[in-house]
């Protein structure tokens, strides 16, 4: 069934796509967001650890390979809100050295665009959204920019308690910043530190895309289909340019919904299984894939978290899921001697009795028992997250088995490589030290690598011959087919992602409003 | 499930409510009081509830009285994206019930090469080393998913059943504090 011509159709409702959603309709465009999962409201978003899991996939469409296969199903979001959906709203920039690696350290890649380019988006969606921090304190390792609009968070014993520990290193620390509320802020309530942000929060002192940038959408007029999976990018005879998507409603009847300009914004695994499925005899080797880059470079975080017990009650339920404190003072990319890439830290989150159990996962039986009792008093943690630079061989393609609508899955291959593992051992070194210092009774790291977050597959860059789409996300070959989101980060840093999707995305959003006559056509 | 059922639940999600049918009628209770009242497994038979009670109690002492297997009945007795359970988060292919049937024929094949008996028929001290061999993959001739992977998972489910909720909030000392229910919508 063919729907109504409108001007925009975006895949995905997560938070790439609701920044385009919200200034081009802002823009008078007309906006339909066609999203594969539910329209949750936040009456949904329940505090339990099970229940949270509803709003991840269910039989994610992605096979995960490799080494290390990532994490993608409790990473991912399935519907409205996306990943955001549930996310820690750490806020924390990209450095000026996460957009140059190539040219300063011939390793990995360049961006196409400077920090200096994303600076004042930054600045902007800290007000868009509502962000608690002290941007001063973060001028020790970032250029000025504008103050957030709220003050930080408060903190509590369980992060308070790890700050000695820097201090004795030498090892500087600041406000984390977060994407929620210190105060109120546009409407919307002070955070009551109750812990269940990644469940979803159900009061919207959390900045995710449902109360901050989809909503403002929804109010300028655009359209969310729900429980809708496009299946294929479609494009005119000439190859030239997008026409519209194909998809299947939630009555799992095939549509088509043409339009002038379509955003993939589905996600790092979803995008580039969109768009080498969307193959064509213009394009054989899916859309924008001249390069042969298309689906290339997956790259995660690795994640060093250290736990610890100390003697005395830190109120480990208090809090949010996002950091109290955090630290640059280990980004620089040869921060460690021998090791190359970034590392974030952050310190002190509220820690649930899941945390407690997962972190001991060789424990069962009673000495699991008295270890959650344990627990329940004076655990807590804080986390290294590391950098991994890109390799051509961590990688999403089609696989030969399919999903309900005949859509070959995505197979995503991942493995770090021996520089992403020593900046991971490297990492937990450091945090046991940190742990010891600050007087842990006891402190332990995992022996596996966790994968954290997901970027890559689109990468932007100069041209059509190093990457998929430029720093607007505008596809190379088809101007008025944009992509969205951590896919078309050519490198990761090592601070959580979501901040900088957003500014990237903010950014893209109006230069495709600014040029809508030459792009849309 | 029914937005009906859904919306009227979710109110008792952290107690750990869920809907059991007894008799033609739909009741709220927890997987713990359905097996109190011996509510009819939907999917499982008896022994396969047999054997993800021992597991689940190996794993985690309590696991047993607090319902596993009726939770784990339940959950995969719906469709996988109304399920709560830790396998959609590790990618378990849905329908879950296939996963958990091959899990528990796993662990029973395991249990006769290593005693000569069905994993549910072991003493506790058996099943406590049969399950550490099964974390850690040496049981040989090992035929299903892998032990490492059944731990990994079901582990999860004793947890979700006996710390999850907010009795087992309150059986630790931890206050559950649930976010107040929003009166506005953005």
């Amino acid at each position: 069934m063919a729907n109504e011509k409108v001007d925009v159709v975006i895949i995905g409702a997560g938070c790439s796509g609701s920044v385009f959603a919200y200034v081009l309709a802002k823009a008078g465009k007309k906006v339909v967001l066609i999203e594969s999962g539910p329209d949750w409201q936040l009456t949904d978003l329940v505090s339990s650890e099970m229940w949270g899991r509803r709003i991840r996939p269910a039989g994610a469409p992605i096979l995960l390979e490799g080494k290390n296969p990532m994490g993608y199903a409790g990473q991912a979001g399935w519907g409205v809100g996306g990943a955001a959906l549930h996310y820690f709203a750490n806020h924390p920039r990209y450095l000026v050295n996460d957009y140059k690696i190539k040219s300063e350290h011939n390793r990995a890649l360049d961006w196409p665009i400077s920090y200096q380019d994303v600076a004042p988006f930054y600045d902007r969606v800290a007000w868009d959204v509502g962000m608690s921090g002290d941007a001063k304190a973060e001028e020790i390792w970032r250029p000025a920019g504008k103050a957030y609009p709220m003050p930080p968070m408060k903190s509590f014993p369980n992060g308070e308690v790890w700050l000695k520990g820097f201090k004795e290193l030498g090892i500087r620390t600041a406000p984390a910043p977060v994407a929620m509320n210190s105060t109120e802020f546009k409407g919307r309530p002070a955070c009551i530190y109750d812990g269940w942000c990644h469940v979803g929060c159900p009061t919207g002192a959390l900045a995710n895309p449902v109360v901050t940038y989809l909503g403002e959408a929804r109010k300028a007029n655009a359209e969310v289909r729900a429980m809708s999976t496009v299946t294929r990018i479609l494009t005119n005879q000439a190859g030239t340019r997008a026409t519209g998507v194909e998809y299947y409603d939630e009555k799992k009847q095939r549509q088509v919904q043409e339009a002038n300009v379509v955003i993939v914004a589905a996600w790092s695994g979803q995008n580039p299984r969109l768009l080498l499925n969307s193959a064509t005899d213009k394009h054989p080797k899916g859309l924008g894939n001249s390069s042969g880059l298309l689906g290339k470079y997956m790259t995660s975080h690795t994640v060093a978290g250290i736990a610890a017990l100390f003697d005395e009650d830190l109120q480990n339920h208090l809090g949010t899921i996002g950091a109290q404190f955090m630290s640059y003072d280990r980004y620089d990319k040869t921060a460690y001697k021998d090791q190359f890439g970034s590392t974030y830290i952050t310190v002190g989150f509220a820690q649930k009795t899941h945390d407690f159990a997962a972190s001991r996962p060789e424990l069962y039986g009673a000495p699991l028992a008295d270890f959650m009792k344990r627990a329940a008093r004076g655990f807590t943690r804080i986390t290294l997250f590391g950098e991994e630079l890109p390799n051509i061989e961590n990688r999403v393609e089609l696989s030969s088995e399919k999903d309900a609508y005949g859509m070959p899955l995505g197979r995503l291959v991942h493995s770090y490589d021996d520089t992403a593992a020593a900046l991971w051992r490297a990492n937990g070194v450091e945090g046991l030290r940190i742990a010891k210092a600050a007087g842990a009774k006891e402190a332990w790291t995992g022996n596996v690598i966790p994968t954290s977050h997901l970027h890559g597959g689109t990468i932007m860059g100069t041209g059509a011959g190093n990457s998929v789409v430029n720093s607007y996300g505008q596809c190379h070959e088809l101007p008025n087919l944009y992509v969205a989101g951590p896919s078309t980060f050519p490198t990761e840093g090592a601070s959580n992602p979501t901040y900088t999707i957003l500014a990237v995305a903010l950014r893209g959003a109006e230069q495709l409003a600014a040029s809508w006559g030459t792009v849309a056509g | 499930m029914e937005n009906l059922e859904r919306r009227t639940f979710m109110k008792g999600a952290g107690l750990g409510l869920l809907a059991f049918t007894v008799g033609s009628a739909k009741v709220l209770m927890t997987p713990g009081q359905a097996r109190a009242q011996a509510v009819p497994f939907r999917l499982l038979n008896g022994n396969e509830g047999a054997v993800i009670e021992a597991l689940g109690e190996t794993l985690v002492p309590g696991a047993r009285q607090a319902g596993i297997a009726h939770f784990i009945d339940h959950q995969i007795s719906v469709p996988a994206e109304e399920a709560l359970l830790q396998a959609r988060i590790l990618n378990v292919r849905p329908p879950f019930a296939n996963f958990y049937r091959a899990a528990i024929g796993a662990v029973d094949r395991g249990a006769e090469k290593v005693f000569n008996r069905k994993f549910a028929q072991l003493t506790a001290a058996e099943q406590y080393d049969f399950v550490g061999r099964m974390r850690q993959n040496t049981i040989e001739g090992w035929t299903g998913p892998t032990g490492g992977f059944i731990y990994t998972l079901l582990r999860t489910d004793a947890v979700d059943v006996v710390y999850g909720t907010m009795e087992g909030y309150a059986a630790l000392g931890i206050p559950y504090q649930a976010h107040i229910v929003p009166d506005k919508r953005w």
